[in-house]
C-alpha cells in the first residue's frame, strides 16, 4: 500500500534535486590567524604589541638563517680541509707506490744483487747429443756374463731354497 | 600660446633626456649584453677542471713502466707579505727549496701580486714548506709521469721507445705521444659559483662531470730483458768507440717488441733540461742501409721462386757489370765456383746480385713487398721514418743490383728485424707492435692472421743456411755458450754516405734468431759509426762481426739464462 504521505515524500524527492538551495560554505580561517588572534586576546595585545611579535619572528627567522650559514660555512670550510688532506694522502700513496716499483725495478735488483756479492753467470755448457739410430729390430746380442763369485750364488740358492727371497741374489749383481 | 609653447618645449627636452637615458640604457643592456653578462659571471662562476688520470703502462710480467706522482709548485702573493716578514720568508723559501735567497728577496720587494718560486719539487720539501706556515706562500700540486731508473744516473728505462708525457700532460715522442688519446682519458668538470673569499658556494647549483681516467697499457716488453740491452748495448758502443747504437728484440712468432734499446739515451723524468736531439728515436725515427744482412731476403726470395737452392754452385769471380757499374765483393777477391751457402756465410755481393738477376726484378720487387720493405711497419710508436719505395718499374738495373745486397735502399730497423723474423716465424709476416693490450682490450694486431711470405720449407733452408753462418762463416762471434750448432745469424756492414759519396764510416750490424729450430727471440743490433780499436789502418775492423755481433751475443746469453732457453 502507498500512502497519500509517503507519494507526496516521493514527489518531493524526485522535485528536490532540482530545487536544492545552494549550500553556503563557512570560510575558514588559518592556523596564523587563529593562533595570533588567540595570543592576541589572551595576551592583550594592541596594534604595537603586534608589530613586535612579528619584528620578533623575523628575528628568530634571520638569527636561525644566521646559524645555518654558519654551519654551511663551518661544513665548507672542513670539506676543504678534508680535501686537502685526501690530496696529501693520494700524493703520499703515489710516493709511496713510485718507492715501491723502483724497488723492483732492474736498475735497483742488479744493484743490490751487486752489493750482496751475486753476479750473473753463464750456464753450464749444453752438450748437443748426436743422433743415435736405435734399430730395435736388430738382435740382442750375447747375454753378459755373470761376474758374482761362486760362494755368493750358492748362497743365494740357499736361502731361495729355506723361503727367503731372490733379493740376495740381484742385489749381488751389478 | 606662449604657454603651450614651453609645454611643448619642455615635452620635447624631456624626451630628449629620457631618449638618451634610454638609448644608454639600450647599449649597455641590450648591444654589451653578452660581454658584460659573462664579465659578470666570471667573477662568481667557476668552471673548474677535472683532470683525468694518465693511464700507466705494464711491461710482459706487468712490472709498472711509469708511475703517476704528486709534484708540487711554491708561489707567493707578494702583496700580502709584510715587509717585516719578507726576511723571514725569503729564508724559510730558500733554505727548504734550495733557492736564491737574494733573488727570492727581489720578488718579494716586487708587490706583484704572483710569481712561482718553484716548480715540480717533491712531496718531502712540500710538508717541510707546510710546517713552516710562511705567509703568503701557497703550494699547487700537480701529477707528473716517473719513469723508472735506467742504467745510468742519466737516463731511464726505456726512454727512447716510452717518450714522456710533458707538464700539459701531451704525450711526446714513443708510446706516450702515439697512445696519448687513449692513455690521457678524458677530464670532467666541475662548474659552481663561488663567494668573495673564492670559497665554494655549497648549495649554489653547480653541475659535475666526472672525468674518464685513461686506460692502462701492456707491453711486450720485458724490462730485464730491456735493462740488460741496454747495459750491453752501452759498454759495446763505448767498446767501439762508436757514434750511436740501437737494439730491438723480438717474439718471433707475435711479432711483440720485447726489447728496445737507444744508446745514448736521456732520462724521462727530466726531459725538460734534456737536450731535444736525444730524443729521437734510432730504432724507428732513423734510416739505414742494412747492407749483407738483406741476402737474407734476397736468398729466401730467389729460393721460394725455385730460382736458387742451397746447393746451387756459381762462378763468382769477386766483381760484376751490373747497369754499367762494376760492383765488387767485400774483399775483391776471385772466390772461384761457391755454393750458396757459402755466399751467405762468407757474405758474398756478387752470389746476392746472381740470385736476384736469376728469380729476375719482378719476383725481387715482390719478395721486397711481402716481406714489408716497401712500407712503413706500421709499429704502434710515434714517429716511424720510412722513405717511398719506387714502384718497380722506377727501379734501375743497378738499384736491383744494389738492394740485393743491401746498399742503396734506407730502412729502419723495424722493417728489416720484421723482414728477418719472417725466416724466424716459418715463413710467416708477424706485424711488429709493442704494445699487446690498451685496457682490457687485445691489440687487434695480435688477432689478425700473418701473412705468409714464403714458405715453411725455404724458411727451413734459410735458418740453416744461416746457421752455417754462425758456424763456418762470419757470424762465429755472436756464438752463445751452449747454443753454437743451434742459433742463426747474418753480420751487415754498410758504408755510410756523405752527400752522395760513400764514406768509411759504417753501420754495422747483425741479427739473429735462437734457437734456430724454435726460436725464441729475433734480435736486431746495429752499431753507428764504429770507430773499433786499430781501424784507422784497416776499416774492415769496423765490420758486424767485431762490433755488433759481440753485443748480440752478450744480450742473447743473457736472455737465454733469464728466459730459460735450451737448445732443441
Amino acid at each position: 500500500m502507498t500512502s497519500t504521505r509517503i507519494l507526496t515524500r516521493r514527489r518531493l524527492g524526485t522535485t528536490s534535486a532540482h530545487h536544492a538551495p545552494a549550500r553556503r560554505r563557512r570560510r575558514t580561517r588559518g592556523f596564523v590567524q587563529v593562533a595570533s588572534s588567540v595570543a592576541a586576546e589572551r595576551l592583550h595585545l594592541n596594534s604595537f604589541g603586534h608589530a613586535y611579535m612579528w619584528f620578533g619572528a623575523a628575528l628568530i627567522a634571520v638569527l636561525f638563517y644566521l646559524a645555518l650559514a654558519a654551519q654551511v660555512t663551518q661544513s665548507s670550510y672542513d670539506i676543504a680541509r678534508l680535501q686537502d688532506q685526501q690530496r696529501q694522502l693520494i700524493a703520499e700513496q703515489d710516493q709511496l707506490r713510485y718507492q715501491e716499483v723502483t724497488l723492483h725495478a732492474p736498475a735497483q735488483v742488479q744493484q743490490q744483487a751487486a752489493q750482496s756479492g751475486m753476479q750473473r753467470v753463464a750456464p753450464v755448457a749444453y752438450v748437443p747429443a748426436q743422433a743415435v739410430a736405435i734399430d730395435l729390430q736388430a738382435p740382442a746380442g750375447a747375454v753378459g756374463t755373470d761376474g758374482t763369485p761362486l760362494w755368493q750364488r750358492y748362497l743365494g740358492a740357499l736361502f731361495n731354497k729355506v723361503g727367503g727371497t731372490r733379493d740376495v741374489l740381484a742385489a749381488g749383481r751389478h | 600660446m606662449g604657454a603651450r609653447l614651453r609645454i611643448l618645449a619642455l615635452l620635447l627636452m624631456a624626451a630628449l633626456l629620457a631618449g638618451a637615458v634610454w638609448a644608454r640604457l639600450a647599449y649597455w643592456q641590450v648591444f654589451r649584453h653578452v660581454q658584460l653578462s659573462s664579465q659578470a659571471q666570471a667573477q662568481y662562476h667557476e668552471l673548474v677542471e677535472l683532470p683525468a688520470v694518465r693511464g700507466v703502462i705494464f711491461d710482459r710480467n706487468l712490472t709498472q713502466l711509469v708511475v703517476n706522482t704528486t709534484v708540487y709548485s711554491a708561489f707567493v702573493s707578494p702583496d700580502q707579505i709584510a715587509a717585516v716578514d719578507r726576511e723571514r720568508v725569503a729564508t724559510g723559501l730558500s733554505g727548504v727549496l734550495s733557492v736564491d735567497k737574494a733573488k727570492v728577496m727581489q720578488t718579494l720587494q716586487s708587490n706583484s701580486k704572483f710569481a712561482y718560486i718553484l716548480r715540480r719539487f717533491s712531496k718531502a720539501k712540500a710538508d717541510q714548506l707546510r710546517a713552516l706556515k710562511l705567509p703568503g706562500v701557497g703550494l699547487a700540486d700537480e701529477s707528473q709521469r716517473s719513469y723508472l731508473p735506467g742504467i745510468t744516473s742519466g737516463s731511464s728505462l726505456a726512454a727512447n721507445l716510452l717518450g714522456f708525457a710533458n707538464f700539459d700532460g701531451q704525450g711526446r715522442y714513443g708510446l706516450e705521444q702515439y697512445y696519448q688519446k687513449e692513455l690521457g682519458g678524458t677530464a670532467g668538470y666541475i662548474s659552481s659559483y663561488r663567494d668573495l673569499a673564492n670559497r665554494e658556494i655549497i648549495l649554489g647549483t653547480h653541475t659535475h662531470q666526472d672525468p674518464v681516467n685513461g686506460s692502462n697499457l701492456v707491453l711486450s716488453l720485458d724490462a730485464n730483458v730491456q735493462y740488460q740491452a741496454e747495459q750491453a748495448l752501452m759498454d759495446g758502443v763505448k767498446k767501439d768507440n762508436a757514434e750511436s747504437g740501437s737494439v730491438l728484440i723480438m717474439d718471433p712468432s707475435t711479432g711483440g717488441i720485447v726489447a728496445w734499446a737507444d744508446y745514448p739515451s736521456y732520462d724521462a723524468n727530466n726531459f725538460n733540461h734534456t737536450d731535444s736531439a736525444l730524443f729521437q728515436d734510432n730504432v724507428s725515427s732513423y734510416l739505414y742501409e742494412p747492407g749483407s744482412v738483406m741476402k737474407v731476403v734476397t736468398l729466401s726470395g730467389a729460393m721460394n721462386q725455385g730460382a736458387i737452392t742451397p746447393d746451387t754452385v756459381i762462378n763468382d769471380p769477386g766483381v760484376l757489370n751490373v747497369g754499367g757499374f762494376r760492383i765488387y765483393d767485400w774483399d775483391h777477391r776471385n772466390h772461384g765456383n761457391v755454393n750458396y751457402s757459402y755466399v751467405l756465410a762468407h757474405s758474398l755481393n756478387v752470389g746476392a746480385m746472381k740470385a736476384m738477376l736469376a728469380e729476375g726484378h719482378a719476383a725481387c720487387y715482390s719478395y721486397l713487398k711481402g716481406f714489408g720493405l716497401t712500407q712503413p711497419s706500421g709499429i704502434d710508436v710515434a714517429a716511424e721514418t720510412s722513405v717511398p719505395f719506387p714502384s718497380q718499374d722506377q727501379m734501375s738495373d743497378s738499384q736491383y743490383a744494389t738492394t740485393s745486397f743491401g746498399q742503396g735502399i734506407g730502412l729502419n730497423m723495424v722493417q728489416m728485424l720484421s723482414a728477418v723474423n719472417v725466416i724466424a716465424n716459418g715463413g710467416r709476416y708477424a706485424p711488429p707492435h709493442v704494445v699487446e693490450r690498451i685496457g682490457t682490450t687485445i691489440n687487434p694486431l695480435l688477432l689478425k692472421p700473418q701473412r705468409q711470405v714464403i714458405t715453411a720449407a725455404t724458411a727451413q733452408q734459410m735458418t740453416t743456411m744461416m746457421e752455417g753462418v754462425v758456424q763456418n762463416g762470419s757470424g762465429w762471434s755472436s756464438r752463445v755458450k751452449g747454443f753454437q750448432n743451434d742459433q742463426a745469424g747474418k753480420t751487415g756492414t754498410s758504408q755510410i754516405p756523405v752527400n752522395g759519396q760513400y764514406t768509411l764510416d759504417v753501420w754495422a750490424s747483425f741479427v739473429g734468431f735462437l734457437p734456430a729450430k724454435h726460436p725464441k727471440f729475433t734480435m736486431l743490433v746495429v752499431v753507428r759509426k764504429p770507430h773499433y780499436p786499430g781501424s784507422d789502418q784497416n776499416w774492415t775492423l769496423n765490420d758486424g762481426y767485431l762490433t755488433a755481433a759481440p753485443i748480440w751475443q752478450k744480450i742473447a746469453q743473457q736472455l737465454v739464462v733469464d728466459w730459460r732457453i735450451t737448445p732443441d
